[in-house]
């Protein structure tokens, strides 16, 4: 596959504070990368620099395989964190303008700009001003904005904030679209439960540091499933098994952690004897709770 | 580079043009105009008019009739003349009542009982400081006496009448080549409307570039913006587009000032065409010259102050730095007037901030050596193109920054972007 971005031991530091510290990762064409960290973690920061809108204090930006240049935006769409429009501006007007800036002509932009507010379930807003239509309409805008000029790359910083989950859906559906038909979306969010359906890869951020990071499969495989649920009936004397480290019985359903490379095929077969098992699922970690895992474990060392 | 500049300059001039606002000030400012002109030329036509009604008192009634007609012959001179001669106590009495109630201007008193050597002549009128009339009774009383010792003399109503007609007196400056009417009030008149336009026009437009570049920052477009187009195009679009809408104002106003001064309306108050307003061509021709440029250099100065501050309300307390400038322009406009090829009067003319109207007084008050004229136009230019470059830096620095003030180095790696 293509490699649409790639960051090459980035660092970024506004005075005393790092903000993005040797960041390396790559995007490539026709997949969904989510950068995912909390709050602060130099999310935006990367993506700055990724846009051009701030410099790496050192290391390399490459858009498209070549080095940073401006000229390459026109194949770059970014909605940023902080969302703006024109308040004063017909939508029509300003999606047309937002288009041309990126390159395309005015009538082209126009007929665009038509054609995604009606997928967008909005045709009947474009004459109005943005002052006159909800924050959630707004947003939809600026995701048309972005979308206008139908960029290889598409970064998103949070997109799904503040939006209800009839439009979160339609914006998803729109996103996992564009990913077959072969682009490459970027995007930053600190909902991890929100992207784990949707991200291929990952790179998960804390402190400007990149803690995690590969297509979300080989993230997850390298965490046990250590977490186990049990649905059953009769005696549960298996839950004093050697394996199990903790447990929860909220009798009939069981959630169980395991002690580190312990044997759940051996719980299963103990637990069979006593019991009759109607559900027995080793459930892979969340992302949530691998980023927990992985911050925690370097907050304590 | 062009093509984003001239989108942004589009936007910013569709968006104003189209707004309810510029459509009321355009019509709204001509009209104010028009009525404080009509208020004072309704001020001017009272003074000329002078006093409408006066009575002459005199003990010698042959006398008085020749100050009546002395006073009525001017054009300008009052309408009524009463002849009190002689005057009773009561006749007095009901004077000073009508002067009292300004049913008359004032009247005058004239007693040569004791003989054309000792006259004594009084003025006595409702206001304290009337030197018009004043001066004008002066000039009756005695024509009124040259009538009386001329008739006395044997010379006919109609001989005096052709002896006496007044003399009415023209003048005319010669100013760069070229006559113009004369009258110091006009003679700057060009640099006192170039004073007056550019104010207007910096304080009204300057404020709105500082506005518009504040609106983004606030509502942060910018963001968007600047992943699209550098901060230097977004700066000279925002600063063409913002001044095209001003031009286009002022544009339709002078094409009304222009439009009455050539009507008829126009020459019914002695106003022929814009030389009588006192205006030269080679004045004509710098004009646009030096408004153009104090226009852009005070308006990208507006954009670099819009782009530091990070509220609509800070914009109101930087206007002042705006326009202190032209202020101490205006302080030092008296100064240029009279010594236009001074050290200090050439030195401020260069400065790119006084270029505007200092270099234009310079012009209007005596032709300045050519090569400084276009020195101070070249430096305006240049300066302009450096605020511009100036107001783009402090904008996408001190936008992304939220609130960090960048440090030298980054400013320089700034500059590697294209």
């Amino acid at each position: 596959m293509e490699v649409l971005v790639e960051l090459n031991h980035v660092s970024k530091s506004y005075e005393a504070k790092a903000a993005v510290r040797d960041l390396t990762l790559k995007i490539e064409a026709g997949s969904m990368f989510g950068l995912l960290g909390p709050n602060g973690a130099g999310k935006t920061s990367t993506i700055r620099m990724i846009v051009g809108i701030t410099l790496p204090d050192s290391g390399k930006v490459t858009l498209f395989n070549k080095p940073w240049a401006s000229a390459s935006l026109q194949r770059v769409g970014y909605l940023p964190e902080e969302r703006g429009l024109y308040k004063k501006m017909k939508i029509i007007d300003q999606l047309v303008f937002l288009g041309e800036l990126r390159g395309l002509g005015a009538a082209e932009a126009g007929r665009r700009a038509k054609s995604w507010c009606e997928r967008m379930q909005m045709a009947d807003s474009i004459n109005k001003k943005t002052e006159e239509l909800s924050k959630g309409m707004q947003q939809k805008i600026q995701f048309i904005s972005t979308l206008l000029h139908d960029p290889e790359l598409i970064i998103m910083d949070e997109p799904f904030s503040g939006l209800d989950p009839v439009n979160t859906m339609l914006l998803q559906d729109t996103l996992v679209e564009l990913k077959k038909q072969g682009n490459a979306i970027l995007f930053s969010t600190h909902r991890m439960d929100q992207v784990e359906k949707l991200c291929d890869s990952i790179c998960l951020i804390n402190r400007g540091e990149a803690v995690l990071s590969g297509g979300m499969r080989e993230v997850k495989s390298r965490y046990e499933r250590n977490r186990v649920i049990v649905q059953y009936e009769g005696a549960d004397g298996f839950l004093n098994h050697p394996a199990i480290a903790e447990y929860k019985n909220y009798g009939g359903h069981a959630e169980i952690r395991l002690k580190p490379h312990a044997d759940a095929q051996d719980l299963l077969r103990t637990a069979a004897a006593t019991a009759t098992i109607t559900k027995f699922e080793l459930v892979e970690p969340s992302l949530e709770e691998i980023f927990i895992e992985t911050v925690g474990g370097r907050a304590d060392a | 580079m062009l093509r984003n500049t001239l989108l942004i300059a589009k936007r910013e001039y569709l968006e104003r043009v189209r707004s309810r606002i510029f459509r009321v000030t355009t019509v709204l400012v001509p009209l104010g105009m028009g009525g404080i002109a009509l208020l004072g030329g309704l001020g001017g036509k009272k003074m000329e008019q002078g006093i409408q009604n006066v009575a002459v008192v005199s003990n010698d009634a042959a006398l008085a009739q020749q100050v009546k007609a002395a006073l009525s012959r001017g054009e300008q001179g009052p309408k009524n003349v009463e002849v009190v001669a002689p005057a009773t106590d009561a006749d007095l009495a009901r004077l000073n009542e009508e002067v009292t109630n300004r049913t008359i201007g004032g009247y005058l008193t004239i007693d040569d009982t004791g003989g054309r050597d000792s006259l004594q002549a009084t003025w006595t009128s409702g206001s304290a400081t009337d030197f018009i009339g004043k001066a004008e009774m002066e000039g009756g009383v005695s024509d009124g006496l040259v009538r009386q010792q001329l008739l006395a003399r044997g010379m006919s109503d109609s001989q005096l009448q052709a002896l006496m007609k007044p003399v009415k007196l023209k003048t005319q400056q010669l100013r760069n080549g070229q006559v113009v009417s004369s009258d110091t009030g006009k003679s700057f008149a060009g640099a006192y409307a170039l004073v007056l336009v550019l104010y207007c026009a910096v304080l009204i437009y300057g404020i709105n570039i500082a506005r518009s570049v504040v609106e983004e920052k606030t509502s942060r477009i910018f963001e968007v913006l600047l992943s699209s187009a550098s901060a230097d195009e977004l700066m000279l679009g925002k600063l063409l587009g913002v001044g095209a809408v001003g031009l286009t104002q002022m544009v339709i106003w002078a094409v009304l000032v222009i439009g009455f001064v050539g009507s008829q309306l126009a020459a019914a108050r002695g106003i022929h065409g814009l030389a009588s307003l006192g205006l030269t061509n080679v004045e004509l021709g710098y004009f646009p010259i030096f408004f153009l440029g104090g226009f852009y250099l005070y308006s990208a100065l507006a954009a670099a102050l819009g782009s530091s501050v990070s509220a609509e309300q800070e914009v109101q307390q930087f206007s002042f730095i705006l326009i202190s400038p032209l202020v101490i322009s205006v302080v030092m406009l008296m100064y240029v007037m009279q010594n236009p090829s001074s050290t200090l009067s050439v030195v401020m003319s260069l400065l790119p901030p006084f270029t505007p109207i200092i270099m234009y007084m310079r012009i209007c008050a005596q032709m300045p050596p050519l090569w400084q004229v276009w020195l101070s136009v070249a430096l305006l230019v240049a300066s302009v193109l450096g605020m511009v470059w100036l107001a783009a830096r402090i904008y996408r620095v001190g936008v992304l920054m939220y609130g960090k003030r960048a440090t030298l180095p980054e400013m320089i790696r700034w500059l590697r972007y294209s």
